[in-house]
């Protein structure tokens, strides 16, 4: 037997309905939608302060009230005006949404970020909840115990095979999730939380203004930006995006963006031609931005983004490299805004000058000292100052490469559904004082430039061959899969699947160190969903 | 995982053998017997295939969207119930001619009803039985409620109701029936039975809720999508289970097994243990009619096995994944079939491949199942 069971690794991807951006105005607010549109089934209660049967006992994020107004038209019957439909998902998210507080260790999934190997989920929930979707899933909701538990209800109705699958069907699976499950999603997600109450009540900052952008697409890798952000209607910004890739080519672009609960940014935008979606937290304070932007068409190619509001003062967004080695001359890419010269980066690393400077980034030529002691330096421009922007080495000791478990998935040929890349970065690390790799104290020096190739992961794919079928990688780390349908030339006709390593080798001074991740190729995800 | 260095699985076997005899014995064939194999194809229809001369004899429209093409045959051969349109409704054909003598709708507007495989006829054929996991479809919310035996007279014709209902466990699958006792068989969590007079359950074999320590055992996996075992009369449930010889957990010296528990259904006899090594994955199994010790495994091969000494005997590679098998009531053929759209023969001495059935449409998930007529 081919053993292709994996830790579960989420499997994100694909064309996704966005929270719509069109502009035709509603006549009418989110409650008088609610009572026109949704009382044919569900009720009013008399209770001021939970009006609506079953829509007023829960909360979610915008992409979670989506799913639900999703499923109430495609299979409840439920008739709703598109312009109608954007109110109520905006009012739904603003006044029964979560605090950033909620919602701050499930982002990943509302990020769209690709293979995360969920870790944030409770043990109640990953026994019985996780064989279809994740505990992200849950964990963006608020609901009452009689909530959860007509969740439950609902799962036996729309999936009636659930309590049979296998991981399910050798306990009770209802009653454990009806009686247990439920109590503790409850207690551990109720609908009333201070920390909604609080952030319901604060004041919100308005995010227009001037922002200085640093991120990172797979294939064009990292870049700075400034990004103009215009107010439209409330909570509805333009955006204008200006800004360099790594190697210096200019990137411009264009959006919009829609702010849900006073934090959640949703973003589309096209750079450089491409259209692509961004999701983003703004902090509390409303004077940061983080999160990931991706292509819309293929949300796999994609990467973190982080922003920061510019001000008359200066203001250090990210340093690229992270590293300079021992005894080395390197220039860094300092991106920010209101950038003096007057530059330091503490013992042992000497400012040699700076090479260019535009609005958003600064080029600086550094030097560490042969004896700089190894360790992580702060970074000071001006009156601001980054913590361990940059980590001074002796040599690399231990390459990561991330994701360490991944899925892409076979497509495309003619087939309706396109290929699922997975992409991968290597992450550097120094031995430490203990001279050991993979010991606590290894020195983390960031994303590092590497060399991709692919394995057979055991013994098993190489007998099948599934180098030759599964999938090629090329110079940025984009794992492309191979062709759907079935393949004559392998055993049973299979498909194109596999179970690799990916390699990424990184080679410095003539040592090469590598590490490797575990990529599974698998069959097709039919369905697509905006929360997986 | 390693499945190698396994312990004589049938060492296990004492411990826990629950019933008395093994059961079936290779029945001699009657010559006024005819055998039909009985399976259904995407996009939804029944077909007919004459075991002498392995060839189609008709195809019938089944009503409705494919569900998981559940079978059950009358006694007499002459119907064959199929479940249709999402593992709701059932209608029974006439296998002469097509013609729709029996229908029933499980759901209605306010109720949504699904029976997982779980469909039966009783010995004399008058009465059929499924297991209803009903869900109560209110304004604006579900509400799962209590599975129920449903029992529908079958001379009841088109849009029969049922006629008494019995609560039962929830997550039953596979069901039988009991000629001696008059009881159908759950395979469900554990294995029971219940009378279809008065609803009244016992249990046959105990598999979720057994008395073993989980130290030394992890609780079995029993699971079954297919029903088959009318060639001499048999219920099969297998499961699988892992014995941890170490601590729970190391799975260097842990055991992989599989298990299966046995309902002769003349008799009810049961009987119930581990039985072979865990060496791959078998779909579904079948017991050979002329020794009760040599089983036959479908999947990704064709297997053959002697479950008293616990061993694999040969293993036959198959150009595709089967999920299904049968064989006829003498023994002679293997019928592989399930998931995609051919039907494979072999000899069950060889498991060599005799012969062919091309059929029009995928099988999927369907029974496969044999429909003995008296001349
Ligand atoms: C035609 C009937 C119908 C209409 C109209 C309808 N719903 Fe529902 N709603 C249901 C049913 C049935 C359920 C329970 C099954 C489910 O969750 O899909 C439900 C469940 C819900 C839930 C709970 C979902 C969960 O995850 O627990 C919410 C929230 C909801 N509806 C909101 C709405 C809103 C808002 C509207 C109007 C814009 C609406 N519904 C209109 C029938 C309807
Ligand atoms: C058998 C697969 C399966 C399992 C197991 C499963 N779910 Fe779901 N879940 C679904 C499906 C299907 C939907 C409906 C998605 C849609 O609306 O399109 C869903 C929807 C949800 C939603 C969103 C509902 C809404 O409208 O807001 C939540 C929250 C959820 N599940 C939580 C859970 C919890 C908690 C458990 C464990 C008790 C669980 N799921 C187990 C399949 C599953």
């Amino acid at each position: 037997m081919k053993n292709r069971s994996m830790k579960r690794v989420l499997r994100f991807g694909g064309a996704v309905a966005f929270l719509g951006f069109a502009s035709t105005v509603s006549a009418i607010d989110g409650p008088q939608i609610i009572k026109e549109n949704c009382l044919l089934c569900h009720s009013e209660t008399g209770k001021a302060e939970a009006p609506f049967s079953r829509i007023s006992q829960q909360r979610k994020t915008p992409e979670g009230w989506q799913m639900t107004i999703n499923r109430m038209k495609s299979q409840r019957g439920l008739l709703l005006k598109p312009e109608d439909e954007r109110v109520l998902i905006k009012y739904l998210a603003d006044t029964q949404g979560l605090a950033p507080s909620e919602t701050a260790d499930f982002r990943y999934v509302l990020e769209r970020e690709p293979n995360v190997v969920e870790q944030n989920v409770p043990e109640h929930l990953a026994s019985t909840c996780m064989g279809c979707h994740s505990g992200a899933r849950a964990g963006l909701q608020r609901r009452t115990t009689d909530e959860w538990q007509k969740l439950v209800h609902f799962h036996m109705g729309q999936v009636p095979s659930i309590e049979y699958l296998a991981g399910h069907r050798d306990r009770p699976w209802f009653q454990i999730a009806l009686n247990e499950t439920s109590t503790q999603l409850g207690e551990g997600y109720p609908l009333v939380t201070k920390a909604w109450d609080d952030w319901k009540a604060a004041p919100k900052a308005p995010l227009n203004g001037d922002w200085v952008m640093s991120g990172f697409m797979p294939d064009k890798g990292e870049f700075s930006a400034t990004v103009s952000v215009m107010p439209n209607k409330k909570d509805e910004y333009t955006l204008l995006v200006n800004g360099y890739y790594a190697n210096g080519t200019k990137l411009t672009g264009s959006g919009n963006a829609k702010v849900f609960a006073g934090y959640e940014w949703r973003g589309a935008v096209v750079i450089d031609g491409r259209k692509m979606r961004q999701v983003f937290a703004a902090s509390e304070d409303g004077q940061s931005l983080s999160g990931r932007m991706f292509l819309k068409n293929d949300d796999v190619i994609g990467g973190e983004v982080f922003a920061k509001k510019a001000g008359k003062s200066p203001v250090i967004v990210s340093v690229s490299p992270t590293y300079i080695k021992q005894g080395t001359t390197q220039t860094l890419k300092i991106t920010g805004s209101n950038l003096s010269e007057k530059i330091s980066l503490g013992k042992g690393i000497s400012v040699e000058g700076v090479v260019s400077k535009t609005a958003d980034h600064m080029l600086v030529k550094v030097k560490a000292d042969a004896k700089a002691m190894v360790g992580d330096r702060t970074l000071a421009v001006g009156a601001s100052s980054l913590d361990a922007a940059l980590a001074v080495y002796d040599s690399v000791a231990r390459v990561d490469i991330t994701p360490g478990e991944s899925i892409a998935r076979i497509g495309g040929n003619g087939g309706p559904i396109p290929k699922q890349k997975s992409i991968y970065r290597a992450i550097g690390y120094a031995a430490g004082a203990d001279g050991k790799p993979g010991t606590e104290d290894d020195l983390k020096l960031g994303y590092m430039p590497a060399t991709w190739s692919l394995k057979p992961f055991d013994a098993v794919a190489e007998e099948e061959h599934d180098l030759k079928y599964a999938g090629k990688i090329n110079a940025q780390g984009i794992f492309t899969p191979g062709d759907a349908g079935l393949n004559p030339e392998r055993k049973m006709s299979t498909n194109n699947v596999g179970n690799l390593a990916v390699v990424g080798t990184v080679t410095e001074g003539g040592a090469a160190v590598s590490g490797e991740a575990h990529l599974l190729v698998t069959v097709q995800d039919f369905v697509k969903e905006l929360i997986q | 995982m390693k499945f190698k260095q396994m312990v004589n699985p049938a060492k296990g076997l004492g411990a826990v053998m629950t019933g008395l005899v093994l059961m079936g014995t290779g029945l001699s064939v009657q010559a006024a017997t005819d055998e039909y194999l009985l399976t259904v194809t995407r996009p939804n229809q029944l077909h007919v295939i004459d075991t002498k001369t392995d060839k189609l004899l008709r195809s019938c429209d089944v009503p409705g969207t494919f569900g998981n093409g559940g079978i059950a045959s009358s006694p007499d051969g002459k119907v064959a119930y199929v479940m249709t349109n999402k593992w709701e409704d059932v209608y029974g054909f006439n296998i002469s001619d097509c013609k729709i003598v029996f229908s029933m709708k499980q759901s209605t507007p306010m109720e949504q009803v699904k029976s997982i495989i779980s469909m039966t006829v009783s010995a004399d054929g008058k009465e059929l039985y499924t297991v209803q996991n009903p869900v109560k479809l209110h304004k604006d919310h579900f509400e799962a409620i209590q599975p129920r035996l449903a029992v529908y007279k079958t001379d009841d014709g088109l849009n029969a109701q049922p006629v008494r209902t019995y609560p039962v466990d929830r997550r039953i699958t596979k069901l039988g029936f009991i000629e001696k006792t008059s009881e159908v068989i759950l395979g469900g969590g554990d294995i029971k039975a219940i009378d279809t007079t008065n609803g009244k359950v016992r249990t046959l074999a105990k598999l979720q809720n057994w008395d073993r320590s989980p130290e030394g055992w992890v609780p079995p996996d029993a699971f079954a999508m297919h029903t088959m075992g009318e060639h001499i009369g048999e219920y099969i449930m297998p499961y699988f289970t892992i014995k941890w010889n170490g601590e729970p957990g190391d799975m260097e010296k842990a055991e992989f097994l599989w298990g299966m528990t046995k309902v002769d259904t003349k008799t009810g006899d049961v009987t119930t243990g581990e039985v072979l090594p865990f060496e791959f994955i078998v779909f579904n199994w079948v017991t050979d009619p002329n020794d009760e010790d040599i089983v036959y495994g479908s999947f990704n091969q064709l297997s053959k096995h002697n479950i008293k000494e616990g061993k694999t005997l040969a293993v036959h590679p198959m150009p595709h994944t089967y999920y299904n098998i049968n064989m006829l009531e003498d023994g002679s053929k293997i019928y592989v079939g399930g998931t995609s759209s051919d039907i494979s023969i072999h000899d069950p001495k060889t498991l060599k491949k005799i012969g062919s059935i091309k059929l029009a449409g995928d099988m999927s998930t369907s029974d496969l199942r044999i429909a003995k007529v008296q001349r």
